[in-house]
């Protein structure tokens, strides 16, 4: 093993794990926001997936630029989900807990099943992107392009949600809502849309993800299922409801998985992610930016 | 301005209010006392929107409000500052009071009160960058007036809101309470603390387990001899 195959592999972890983080960003915000985990969460980065593969397939448009395209359709689903679904889960009067897992669960399934309906379980790729399979050689080491723009539009995600978050009125009553839903409708707030904001606003950075993933990955009915539970770990890496922690987390991930493909036989790569996620949750359990 | 009509709100089959009437005419500090229990923050609850009230009504400048999401009636003019002062604890003392003139667009609309509540609490200006929750608990409760104030209401809503707070600054909120007055809002406070709240008030109300038992001006009512009794100790 010389230094410039651990250089290279790092600098892929770190960008698998930028995009980790953009995948995990939208569960940590719903959870923060109102305490649900979605346990669609990876569905919705396959019909994320689906949408790039179609539009490519029926009208030729590149991933890249339809990824606007997709997280804006992402956004409308993920307000449609909180307020046709999700809102009504968690007015249960008994079990409300039960109530909103099996809610999120069963949507998952459903989704998964459509998809398998229409799409057919077979594996789809996009064949002639303008980024798919080509690499950029930076200092020597050789970057595949479609992670190093799925690295770059997830730094700029970030950025832009640290800027919604923290610069605008939005924002301001989304951490409110966060802090205390029960209180906003005293300024005037309805958490309802305030909720429906947060879920839009996540499932739509899960549909920039998927844009990008599909460049490079297979589109089939269950591919969330991995990524999915990859962004749960990464949350709870980076602590439960922190949207920056996801996006460390993610990072970390992605590195960590990089070290054991480097040690390990790759059927063994998700030993070292999930040996570092049970250290951390025993050592600190609220995750390592976590505020609870 | 307000008019609560035979109000009755119950929590999970228990009434606790029944029947209640009570009328705030438009610039006047109306003070509703009574013991723990007697039902005072349920009313509060019920005008605001928090609670549903089972039978009655509540009119507000002449339209219906009983019924309406919580945030609507907040749109409609009406503040309410709750008995546990619901502040957002880890926003800075700025965003909670930014997060007051929520519901407005412009800008000059937004930060007008602003000057107002500075003058009426000068130590919120000085504390504008800290963390509500790390505020004493009286300046708590002028943040949460103050947040109150920055949805520019009608009429304000007060629960308890010497509850928990240095002798001291109670007479600063209750003195407070008289310049919003003074500069035309009018004031519904709810209060265990008897004697303070009828020095400032216009009327007053008390209510016993629920029902209005005496209603009169607040001179009516601090004079009145079972009140002075069993409510001032005197």
């Amino acid at each position: 093993m010389t230094a410039e195959t651990i250089i290279q592999s790092l600098a892929s972890g770190l960008l698998m794990g930028l995009l980790y983080g953009l995948i995990a960003v939208g569960l940590a915000l719903v959870f923060g926001l109102m305490d649900v985990v979605n346990f669609a969460h990876g569905e919705f980065l396959m019909i994320a997936m689906y949408a790039t593969f179609f539009l490519f397939a029926f009208f030729a448009l590149d991933p890249i630029l339809a990824a606007p395209l997709v997280a804006a359709a992402l956004f409308v689903f993920g307000a449609v989900v909180y307020l046709l679904v999700v809102r009504f889960a968690v007015r249960a009067k008994a079990n409300t807990g039960m109530v909103q897992i099996f809610s999120t669960f069963g949507l998952a399934v459903l989704m998964r099943g459509v998809a398998q309906y229409f799409f057919t379980p077979d594996y789809r790729s996009i064949p002639h992107s303008w980024l798919g399979g080509k690499t950029i050689s930076i200092a020597g080491i050789y970057l595949p392009q479609p992670q190093l723009i799925g690295g770059l539009i997830a730094i700029a995600a970030f950025a832009g949600l640290y800027f919604f978050i923290h610069r605008t009125d939005f924002g301001r009553a989304l951490e409110a809502t966060r802090e205390d839903a029960g209180a906003v409708a005293l300024v005037g707030i309805d958490k309802n849309k305030v909720f429906a904001l947060g879920w839009g606003l996540g499932a739509a950075l899960v549909g920039l993800a998927g844009a990008v993933m599909a460049i490079f990955f297979y589109v089939f009915p269950d591919v969330g299922a991995s990524f999915a539970t990859i962004a749960y770990v990464t949350v709870a890496l980076g602590g439960f409801g922190s949207v920056f922690g996801a996006f460390a987390g993610g990072i970390i991930v992605g590195l960590v998985e990089a070290i054991t493909t480097l040690i390990l036989p790759p059927s063994l790569k998700t030993v070292g992610i999930y040996s570092v996620y049970l250290l951390v949750v025993f050592v600190r359990p609220r995750g390592l930016f976590g505020s609870i | 301005m307000l008019s609560v009509r035979d109000v009755t709100t119950a929590y999970q089959g228990l009434v606790a209010i029944s029947n209640v009437s009570i009328d705030v005419n438009k610039g006047e500090i109306v003070c509703v006392a009574g013991a723990n229990g007697a039902g005072k923050s349920t009313l509060l609850k019920s005008i605001a929107g928090a609670e549903r009230p089972r039978a009655g009504s509540v009119t507000f400048d002449g339209n219906r409000v009983d019924g309406m999401a919580q945030h609507l009636i907040t749109a409609k003019g009406i503040a309410y500052v709750p008995e546990n002062r619901r502040l957002f604890p880890r926003l800075s003392v700025r965003d909670n009071l930014r997060l007051g003139s929520y519901l407005y667009r412009s800008e000059a609309n937004r930060e007008e009160p602003l000057d107002f509540v500075f003058k009426l609490f000068p130590r919120l200006s000085e504390r504008l960058e800290q963390r509500a929750e790390t505020l004493s608990g009286g300046e708590q409760q002028m943040l949460a007036i103050g947040r109150a104030l920055m949805t520019r209401p009608r009429l304000l809503m007060l629960d308890e809101p010497s509850q928990g707070i240095m002798p001291k600054l109670v007479d600063e909120i209750f003195q407070a309470v008289k310049r919003i007055r003074d500069v035309g809002m009018t004031v519904l406070i709810v209060e265990q603390r008897m004697a303070e709240c009828l020095e400032i008030a216009d009327r007053a109300y008390i209510l016993q387990t629920g029902r209005v038992l005496m209603q009169g001006t607040a001179a009516e009512i601090s004079g009145n001899k079972d009140v002075r009794k069993a409510y001032l100790g005197l």
